[in-house]
């Protein structure tokens, strides 16, 4: 089913979801990220490669709540101080939507990220692959029940503080 | 005499607790590490067998700027082929894993096995003068297979694999689950943006002190006893310890121990490097192997795969999978900060003098033979084999 034939309303949901994921984390507002999860959301982060060759292990397995709160925490808390920072700029486009389950709708977006290290104040692609979302719409609200990332590229240029 | 083409000369100083920091970043050094080690009479492991467990599995590795090919034949044999074709040295396979029976070069379509016989080509009698297919096999290095790991070796003057491990066999053992019966589970690919050697002398095991969340979870160890010997090899082994996740973690199963099958070869955490830049890690209930290899002198390619074991059941493989990709590697808790402190030297050594090891330091001109848990000291034997192998003069003692 095309996007067509989905309410306008509930594109806009989904769209303005998608717009508070990026601006939380292009702004490392890392509690602003989480509350863009349903209390049963999942975040997977994986290698393209991975996924096709059927690998079961992810680059980020934040798969219930409370790891998706630890991440806010292995940012804010375990590893601060200690990595060269640098800032992202997500670029984003929806793709596909269609109806999964109830209030539930299937969204595919392309993303690219780029990213500007404070050391080098160089500017390049930190990644750029395929965002599959399970997104809920209740009322006037959407989030992300489950969001998984895949990363085009097998190698990770850098090493990846914040979710993609 | 040097009989290397290092300008300025490298002369390496008279205390075996320096290095000079040159060496990370100078372009003339890599070159003749290439042709030195990556190259010459060491072993390298490009794979476990678990990687490439069924009949035509194979896999690509290269070893320094070498490309290698390894593969499964229908009858179960795991074969390494350098991956240039016997014709006209096309590379004849690109992708960096898959099954198939035949790997064909397409440039003029000679067809090799996976044991690398030449078994099709267009080429017609009367073609070519004396052409005999089984003339023509792809090449292969020498290769050793030690607990399911594969090694080889690029150079005819390189010992036995053997004599290279120097005793090391139950360590890999060890770091392998125990018996190296494995189940890929998958991998953590990335770039470092460091020199090769600095990676080798600072990744698997060094001073906790980095890591916040060592701190955070009050997890500190202490009782565990480090090795190293004379060929540049060295490693850790400790009694498990496993901290109250609950004052961190909402998750605390990310750094839980749970018993598998082989709980008697399981426990304990421990980390081997053998040189020049293997190192595998058992942590908790992760198994890694970490295959490493120089791109350049400032760039180096980190893939880390990861294990079960083969008598896991589900719920242990599932343990496994959520520990292994959260716990390690370059969004890992405790270890994200490590590439960021290997660029970080690597940029450092840009500047002139050496970099300095203290703590566990008895005599600074003399090689150590005893290590403690946080010592820095087991370094200074690989770093001696490095200049031996180098060819590095050192200076006199003033």
């Amino acid at each position: 089913m095309s996007a067509r034939s989905i309410n306008v309303d509930t594109l806009q949901l989904i769209d303005a979801l998608q717009v508070r994921y990026i601006d939380a984390l292009d702004g490392k507002k890392m509690p602003d990220w989480l509350a863009t999860f349903s209390p049963d959301g999942q975040y997977v982060c994986k290698t393209a490669e991975s996924e096709e060759a059927g690998w079961p292990m992810a680059l980020i397995m934040d798969d219930n709540h409370g790891r998706l709160v630890d991440r806010v925490k292995f940012v804010e808390k375990v590893w601060a101080g200690t990595f060269q920072d640098y800032q992202t700029r997500h670029f984003v486009q929806r793709i596909e939507v269609s109806p999964a389950d109830g209030e539930v709708y299937r969204v595919r977006s392309n993303f690219s990220i780029a990213f500007t290290r404070s050391d080098t104040g160089r500017t390049d692609v930190l990644a750029a692959g395929v965002y599959h979302d399970l997104v809920e719409v209740k009322g006037d609200q959407a989030l992300f029940r489950c969001k998984k990332v895949l990363i085009d590229a097998p190698l990770l240029p850098h090493y990846i503080v914040y979710p993609l | 005499m040097q009989d290397t083409p290092f300008w300025p000369p490298v002369v390496w100083p008279a205390k075996a607790t320096e290095v000079p920091k040159d060496i990370f970043v100078r372009e003339d050094v890599y070159r003749e590490e290439l042709r030195r080690i990556f190259r010459g009479p060491e072993w390298f492991p490009v794979a476990h067998v678990s990687e490439i467990p069924n009949v035509d599995d194979f896999k690509t590795a290269v070893v320094g700027d070498v490309p290698l090919l390894v593969t499964r034949d229908p009858a179960g044999q795991v074969h390494v082929l350098y991956n240039s074709c016997s014709h006209r040295g096309t590379q004849v396979e690109t992708r960096p894993y898959g099954n198939k029976r035949l790997f064909q070069c397409p440039y003029h379509r000679w067809s090799f096995s996976a044991k690398g016989d030449l078994v099709g080509c267009p080429l017609q009698p009367g073609d070519a003068v004396n052409f005999e297919r089984e003339k023509f096999p792809m090449r292969k290095p020498r290769t050793g297979i030690v607990h399911g790991l594969v090694f080889v070796t690029l150079s005819d003057e390189a010992p036995t694999l053997e004599v290279f491990l120097d005793g090391y066999e139950d360590k890999l053992a060890n770091v392998m689950g125990g018996d190296g019966r494995l189940k890929l589970l998958g991998y953590h690919k990335s770039l470092l943006n460091a020199n090769w050697k600095t990676y080798h002398d600072n990744d698997a095991w060094h001073a906790p002190l980095l890591h916040t969340a060592f701190r955070l979870l009050n997890w500190q160890g202490g009782k565990g006893r480090q090795f190293a010997n004379a060929r540049g090899h060295r490693g850790f082994e400790s009694p498990l310890t496993v901290p109250d996740g609950r004052t961190l973690l909402s998750d605390p199963s990310l750094i839980e121990y749970r018993e598998g099958a082989a709980k008697s070869l399981e426990a304990g955490s421990c980390s081997l490097h053998l040189f020049p830049l293997f190192a595998a890690v058992k942590h908790l209930n992760t198994i890694g192997l970490r295959f490493v290899n120089p791109r350049s002198v400032d760039e180096t390619e980190l893939i880390f795969a990861y294990f079960g074991r083969e008598d896991d059941d589900d719920a242990m493989t599932r343990h496994r999978i959520r520990q292994s990709s959260n716990l390690l590697g370059p969004c890992g808790m405790v270890s994200m900060e490590d590439a960021a402190m290997f660029q970080r030297l690597h940029i450092g050594s840009r500047t002139p003098g050496m970099q300095v090891f203290q703590k566990g330091v008895k005599d600074e001109y003399a090689m150590p033979v005893q290590f403690s848990q946080n010592d820095e000291s087991p370094n200074i034997l690989s770093w001696e084999y490095y200049r031996e192998v180098m060819g590095f003069e050192k200076a006199s003692r003033a």
